[in-house]
């Protein structure tokens, strides 16, 4: 089930937005850390019609769980044990290349963003920001547009 | 009366799973978060809670040094420290500062409720490694830790430390001076002080230092262009 489109409830709070459409977004969320993965998960399911569906804590589970569960977007840390995201997202495009994935990282450089872009990711966030970038970020990929922050020249391109 | 948490770590999204772990416990509540060391060492004192936890790795004053500060303002406070890195050094120093936890951040969705639960009993909470490295430097009278030691430098204050990891973040005696409230001046005899007493010429040796001495770390990125998995950090 993709992208199925619901309807906001009559006691939203603003009238502009009473019919404004939900998306569902199913997320599947990777990283070593759990603490970080339920940070996370506490951050994306406060969103209406957000559901994280499956977690990974390493780059051969983040494979085999986006074969199986086949989710819209995919949260993948960078440096985690077995496989690193950037493989595990060079394998996962190649299978599933509908599948969107989105970069959380500590990583604040250029240069792991653009190896991050160009294994096929769509987005890329710093995880110090990730309370702030998150949810913008989710929303864009699941558009299939790119997005991407970083820390340091506080950059946000969006298109 | 609920056993009330002070939570301190840079990153918005580790807070917020930590919080979402320990108001899970019943009885448990966090009644402030702070993002550095600096403010957790202030809403502590202001607060009063009955457990701290502090992350090691924070900027302008790292959980170390925190818990030094804590523990010099009221030896009661009850720190548990969590950390990326179990080295024998993070250790020693977590447990020379006075802490009375110590939890890998990797295993804080595991450790940190029993860790808690332990603080609320009068207790300590250490990793098994911290208990084996404990019990092997008791039976070696202390060799076993200092067998790992980096070679000795000169011993810095609390405030070259301070002033130290504040330098090596990259910030100027001006930017110094404002967020300690001192003048530029003092702040620039600090570090002619530090620098002669390690014998440094350049603030290349002092970041080299602060990362050899846990006063700063650093994020290392797994190798780039490479087909194969990369290690943990």
């Amino acid at each position: 089930m993709k992208n199925v489109r619901l309807w906001r409830s009559a006691s939203s709070q603003s009238p502009a937005t009473d019919r404004a459409p939900i998306m569902t977004i199913r997320i599947l969320l990777v990283d070593d850390h759990p603490i970080v993965r339920q940070g996370l998960k506490t951050l994306l399911e406060a969103h209406p019609g957000w559901e994280v569906i499956g977690e990974a804590a390493d780059g051969l589970e983040a494979v085999d769980k986006a074969d199986r569960l086949h989710p819209d977007v995919m949260v993948l840390d960078v440096t985690m044990p077995k496989m690193n995201g950037l493989e595990a997202c060079r394998q996962i495009r190649q299978k599933a290349p509908g599948l969107e994935i989105l970069f959380v990282t500590q990583h604040d450089s250029p240069q792991m963003m653009r190896e991050a872009l160009e294994a096929g990711a769509r987005g890329y966030v710093v995880k110090s920001n990730a309370a702030r970038d998150l949810l913008e970020a989710v929303e864009a990929v699941s558009q299939h547009r790119v997005f991407t922050a970083l820390n340091r020249r506080d950059s946000v391109n969006s298109y | 009366m609920k056993l009330r948490i002070l939570l301190a770590d840079d990153h918005e999204i580790v807070r917020r799973g930590l919080c979402a772990l320990l108001q899970n416990h019943e009885g448990w509540e966090v009644c402030g978060e702070a993002t550095d060391g600096r403010e957790a060492v202030e809403k502590a004192k202001q607060l009063r809670p009955d457990v701290v936890i502090l992350d090691v790795g924070m900027p302008n004053l790292n959980g170390l040094d925190a818990t030094r500060q804590l523990m010099q303002y009221d030896p009661n406070f009850k720190v548990i420290v969590l950390t990326i890195t179990d080295s024998d050094q993070v250790i020693r120093e977590a447990l020379d500062a006075g802490a009375r936890g110590f939890v890998l951040k990797s295993d804080a969705a595991r450790d940190l409720v029993s860790a808690v639960e332990a603080l609320q009993r009068k207790r300590m909470f250490f990793t098994p490694r911290v208990n084996d490295l404990v019990l092997a430097g008791f039976l070696d009278k202390g060799h076993a830790i200092s067998r790992s030691e980096p070679p000795s430098l000169p011993t810095l204050t609390a405030r070259e430390r301070e002033i130290t990891q504040l330098l090596a973040e990259g910030k100027s005696s001006k930017e110094v001076a404002s967020l300690l409230n001192l003048s530029t001046k003092t702040v620039e005899t600090h570090r002619s002080n530090i620098m002669r007493k390690l014998s440094f010429h350049s603030i290349r040796d002092l970041v080299v230092y602060a990362i050899k001495n846990n006063i700063i770390q650093i994020d290392v990125p797994p190798q780039l262009k490479t087909p194969a998995g990369s290690p943990a950090v």
